[in-house]
């Protein structure tokens, strides 16, 4: 919202006081300003000048040769082509130099030959209306010509700042959305006197008034002054001034006192040419289905049910709130007007506006919430105004009031003490009582504090309860005032945080020692990424509004996040390596109070170049993963489950090198690891040049908090000499090398300290359906030495094991 | 028989010669070995005249020690010849480039997160967590946001629908709901921050995006005033620009807070303004204010027995701000050339 210091300047005496320090100091108290401009700067530049003489143009029958004295040593030679230029006017003349609007530099010129060192500007050339049938013929002020040669806006009083305020800041005070709300503050801020203004309503005639009905609630009052004897035309230059200063465009007298009356008090009003609306008066009522209205700027809108009308004989003429009508809006030729002034409800009317994508100032202002005894007040001073330009103008008839409304001032109990301890200040009733009195709210002293009248204006949503009195202080003696306080009180550390610690160990190992790279992910996935991974099934929370149609989904799971990555930073890399720890929604698992379960996740992806024939048989991606996994479960502190082959672990798994892990029977599964379903790896552009060879893995933080600690535990150094066996097992191709490995502990005794698979080997010398697998095993015991009677005895056990599971020992 | 000196001198002259220590120990086992020209010797002793013998053997034997010690004598210098090649290292640059370490990398968000996390434990908040599918209630309504309040208009909400669930369910679109849940399950007084992921409906550029993050922080306590929010505020900034920092208080209007303020901090990366505070020296960092009665009610606490003070940091803004990022879209949009730099 703009604000115009002059316009202030009419309620509040700002002597000695810069732009710079009111937009501080507002900022400070009040709400926020963007930015403080002067007001039409280039009427600075622009000089007023003397018309000398006009001759025709030599050449050109439609111009002129001026001769212009703008209080230099010689009069100025301008071309100009105004039919109402004659000598002895004062004319606004740009020099050469000077900048208009738009950004158009003044330049020396010859204009069909003749020499042209200067402009004599219109009205529209200077950007302060839409005159542009001559150029502008300066005014007398006091009856006098203006002084040659002095500026235009100094020798017009048209200095002025426009101050921007930020109407977010504003959102909580409908007194603010006028001139005179920010003024009250300013009073309040310098300590100076709010000067009156005059809303005694006029006197009105006893004629029959004009028939309103109000049949909804969404209106809780609906005033009507009826106004004869207007005469319609342009407004005074101040009136434009004021209005042009804040960006609103003059239109008609008429129009801009309406607009002058809601930029100045805050209450949108809305002036009817009485003889085009019906004989029934104005009805207020609801939209019906698939009614239709001509707006005042010439559209064609479809209403619904929820919009608030203003009719007149069954048709509407205005859309309450938001705008007004073609069929009814003043013209030149209205004498005779109603004006409204209504209150309607906030939430009807930012729903229809909201709708229509079609913000007013009226709308804006009346989405606030206005103070119903606020019209009264506005009419007062729509009439005064226009009797003060036209004292021919009379009322004919009592003002119109209907709807149901009641006056929102109340009064609240203020205790000094609690605006000493929740602002931590030391400031005395008086000083407090003295705030509130400048604010305009009046307070009686009680005991222990303040009852607090507070006016209409502001009681309806601002000030409701003690703490909203604290802040009306706190802001007016300045937070800047407040001195710093230390929080006292036993600070005891927080209590410890398991999950925190474990998802920190978690991240610091991945970004570690794995060099893993940690990415954060949106928490909607993209249809077609849950379509290529596969992921698309299940019951997903959707976004009602979402981004884009096919960014509704909120993710289930954080997978598909990562996997979405992987092509574009394969072509960066070799090796990719990410993880996210994130949050799923699984609506199928709701909780009682209707909201979906939330899991939390670290999914990590690793993807490599292909591998090549003759590599170890752990070098490709599942197993390297595998051991990543393995070492961040370490890092967590919890015992390392069992990994089994799964099927169907996750519908981005390869169908048979997957393998998910699990404590007991009795706990959850903590995830999966696996390599990526090929078809999915293709889905997902992982072909051709691009060909990978990747793995996937998910591990549930709440299983691995549920999981059986395993904390580093101290074991005394071994007495005894450790000795090392290799051994090689044939065993069928089917056989898993975990069921291999737990034989080979079982066989041991108790006496295999460390397992550590160096070689499989798969070929004809094994036979059809065969694979070899070999292990350095160390054996070691608490109680003695071992020796090699010791290991023959551990191979005797294992090869009579594996005999029994068709399994056998390469000896 | 052959001459002792003869034999000594020629194993002299190819101990001389030999190029290693393989050689040496091959001219070990040819003279002094089992086999060796040594051992031959010694075996043809019984076939001597008897005066002889004693004489022969003692050759034998002084040729035996001889050869060793020519052989340790030269193993010797051949060792050291090798440490002076070693030390000379010929042709050695350590200008070459080593090889590349490959790292891995924490998310700026998370460095930033656990740095304001080990600050704020250390004066005894706690580091809580919420839903970021959440009720409509704990984020409007118990906030003192009713369905009609204009608020809801500048914070655009994705509104959710769940299979089978009728509640109001949204996209948190800032960490406060977390105040109410936290009022609700803790017991007075306490600390806390919520850091986490919210939501807003809005077109992305630069310097908008729908998902971010934010920092909630709250203290419930008795007789909390806006100076402690101050000094408290004051603390944070310090810990995080590790200087002091000047700050001031305006009103600032957010539903949950009375008084309700921006604060703004002086700008930390000039004196006479700079493209971060756009000229004006300082920039709006945190929203913050006194916990509105009537979210202490909805949190089940007395207003008049206890009182606190809540801000929102803006963790994103402050990453941003820390590593001079221009675009925010970086933070969540996962390139690995991105992510490395951290």
């Amino acid at each position: 919202m703009f604000i115009s210091m002059k316009w202030l300047a009419r309620h509040v005496d700002l002597s000695g006081i810069t732009p710079e320090q009111l937009a501080d100091d507002l900022t400070l108290s009040t709400c926020e300003v963007e930015g403080i401009e002067r007001f039409a700067p280039h009427m600075s530049d622009v000089v007023v000048g003397h018309v000398l003489e006009r001759e025709p143009h030599p050449d050109a029958d439609k111009l002129g040769v001026a001769r212009i004295d703008v209080g230099g040593d010689e009069p100025l030679q301008i071309v100009c082509g105004a039919p109402n230029l004659a000598p002895g006017q004062r004319v606004a003349v740009a020099t050469i130099g000077t900048v208009l609007p738009g950004d158009f530099k003044i330049k020396k010129s010859k204009i069909r030959g003749v020499e042209s060192r200067g402009m004599i500007c219109s009205v529209r050339e200077l950007d302060l209306g839409d005159e542009h049938d001559g150029i502008w013929v300066l005014p007398e002020v006091d009856e006098t010509p203006l002084a040659v040669g002095q500026p235009v806006a100094a020798a017009l009083g048209m200095e002025d700042w426009v101050i921007e305020v930020d109407n977010k800041s504003l959102t909580h005070r409908p007194d603010l959305w006028g001139h005179r709300g920010i003024a009250r503050e300013l009073a309040a801020i310098y300590e100076r006197e709010l000067k009156p203004i005059d809303l005694e309503m006029p006197a009105l005639g006893g004629g029959a008034p004009v028939s309103v009905r109000v049949e909804d609630l969404a209106c809780s009052r609906y005033l009507g002054l009826a106004i004869d004897g207007a005469v319609n035309g342009v407004s005074p230059d101040w009136l434009r001034e004021l209005l042009l200063a804040v960006g609103q465009r003059p239109i008609d007298l008429l129009v801009d006192l309406s607009n002058f009356v809601m930029l100045d008090l805050g209450q949108p009003n809305h002036a009817f040419d009485r003889d085009r609306l019906a004989s029934d008066g104005i009805v207020v009522r609801k939209a019906s289905a698939g009614e239709r209205m001509t707006t005042l700027d010439g559209e064609e809108r479809e209403l619904v049910e929820s919009d608030l009308l203003i009719t007149s004989g069954g048709d509407p003429v205005a859309l309450a709130g938001v705008m007004g009508g073609e069929g009814s809006k003043v013209g030149d030729e209205t004498g005779r007007l109603l004006l409204e002034c209504a209150t309607f409800d906030a939430t009807t009317v930012r729903r229809t506006s909201a709708r229509l994508a079609h913000r007013t100032d009226s709308s804006a202002r009346f989405e606030k919430t206005l103070d119903p005894t606020l019209p009264e007040a506005a009419a007062a001073h729509f009439a005064n105004l226009l009797r003060g330009l036209q004292p021919g103008v009379s009322f004919p008839c009592a003002l119109a009031d209907a709807g149901e409304w009641a006056d929102p001032a109340r009064s609240i109990h203020l205790r000094g003490d609690v605006v000493r301890r929740d602002l931590g200040v030391e400031l005395d009733d008086d000083a407090i009582a003295s705030i509130l009195s400048r604010l305009g709210l009046t307070p009686t002293a009680t005991s222990g504090g303040f009852d607090v009248a507070i006016p209409s204006a502001r009681a309806l949503k601002d000030l409701t309860m003690e703490r909203d009195l604290v802040e009306e202080v706190g802001r007016i003696h300045r937070y800047g005032s407040v001195p710093e306080a230390p929080l006292v009180g036993a600070i005891e550390p927080p209590p410890f945080d398991r999950r925190r610690q474990m998802v920190r160990a978690v991240e610091d190992r991945l970004a570690g020692a794995a060099r893993f790279h940690q990415v954060l992910s949106y928490s909607f996935t993209p249809d077609d990424l849950l379509e290529r991974t596969g992921c698309a099934g299940g019951d997903f929370v959707r976004a009602d509004n979402p981004v884009a149609p096919d960014m509704a989904r909120v993710r289930r799971e954080v997978l598909p996040s990562l996997l979405g990555l992987v092509e574009s930073a394969r072509r960066e890399r070799d090796v990719v390596r990410l993880f996210e720890l994130g949050k799923g929604y699984r609506p199928e698992e709701a909780g009682e109070d209707g909201m979906p379960r939330e899991v939390h996740q670290l999914a990590m992806v690793l993807a490599l170049p292909p591998g090549v024939a003759g590599a170890p048989f752990d070098a490709g991606a599942f197993f390297q993963l595998r051991a990543a996994v393995d070492d961040v479960i370490t890092a967590a502190g919890v015992t390392a489950p069992c990994w089994a082959s799964a099927d169907a672990a996750h519908p981005a798994a390869h169908p048979v090198k997957q393998v998910s892990g699990a404590w007991s029977e009795d706990l959850d599964g903590c995830g999966f690891v696996a390599s990526l379903e090929p078809g999915v790896a293709r889905a997902l552009g992982l072909e051709g040049e691009l060909t990978s060879d990747v793995a996937v893995a998910v591990l549930d933080i709440d299983a691995l908090l549920a999981a059986p600690a395993s904390p580093p535990a101290y074991r005394p150094l071994p007495k005894f000499p450790m000795i090392k066996v290799d051994v090689a097992c044939v065993a069928p191709s089917e056989m898993p090398a975990a069921e291999l490995g737990g034989m080979i502990e079982r066989a041991g005794k108790g006496a295999v300290r460390d397992l550590q698979l160096f070689d499989v080997f798969r070929g004809e010398a094994l036979g059809e359906g065969k694979k070899s697998l070999a292990y350095h095993v160390v054996l070691q015991s608490d109680t003695k030495t071992l020796t090699d009677k010791d290991a023959q005895k551990f191979l005797g056990r294992l090869e009579r094991s594996l005999e029994q599971q068709g399994a056998a020992l390469r000896r | 028989m052959t001459d002792t000196t003869t034999i000594l001198a020629e194993t002299r002259a190819r101990i001389a010669d030999a190029p290693d220590v393989e050689a040496l120990r091959a001219i070990e086992r040819e003279v002094v070995g089992k086999d060796g020209v040594v051992a031959s010797l010694l075996k043809s002793i019984p076939g001597l005249p008897p005066e002889e013998r004693k004489g022969a053997g003692q050759s034998a034997n002084e040729l035996k020690q001889a050869v060793l010690a020519a052989i340790e004598e030269r193993e010797a210098s051949l060792g050291s010849a090798a440490l002076e090649a070693e030390r000379r290292a010929d042709g050695f640059d350590g200008t070459l480039p080593p090889p590349r370490v490959e790292r891995g990398t924490l998310h700026p968000v998370t460095q930033v997160t656990r740095e304001l996390e080990d600050l704020f434990t250390s004066m005894g908040y706690m580091v809580l967590d919420g839903p970021e599918v959440e009720l409509d209630d704990y984020n409007f309504e118990k906030l003192n946001i009713p369905a009609d309040h204009p608020a809801r208009d500048t914070q655009d909400t994705f509104y959710c629908s769940s299979p089978g669930s009728s509640a109001s369910l949204l996209l948190r679109t800032h960490t406060s709901p977390v105040q109410v849940r936290a009022m609700e399950r803790l017991e007075p007084p306490f600390r806390a921050i919520v850091p986490g992921k919210v939501f807003r409906q809005e077109t992305t550029d630069a310097s908008h995006e729908h998902t971010f993050h934010q920092m909630e922080g709250l203290v419930i306590d008795r007789n909390v005033s806006v100076g402690h929010l101050i000094g408290a505020m004051k603390t944070l900034l310090r810990g995080i620009f590790k200087k002091e920092i000047e700050v001031r208080l305006r009103p600032g209007y957010f539903p949950f807070v009375e008084p309700g303020f921006e604060l703004d901090a002086r700008c930390p990366f000039c004196t006479d303004g700079c493209s971060v505070c756009k000229r004006t020296t300082w920039i709006e960092l945190l929203p913050c204010g006194l916990v509105h009665p009537n979210v202490l009610k909805a949190g089940g606490l007395d207003p008049e027995e206890w009182g606190g003070f809540a801000f929102g940091l803006g963790l994103s803004r402050l990453v941003m701000l820390r590593y001079g990022i221009d675009d925010v879209r970086h933070l969540l949009g996962g390139d690995l050339r991105f992510l490395d730099q951290f």
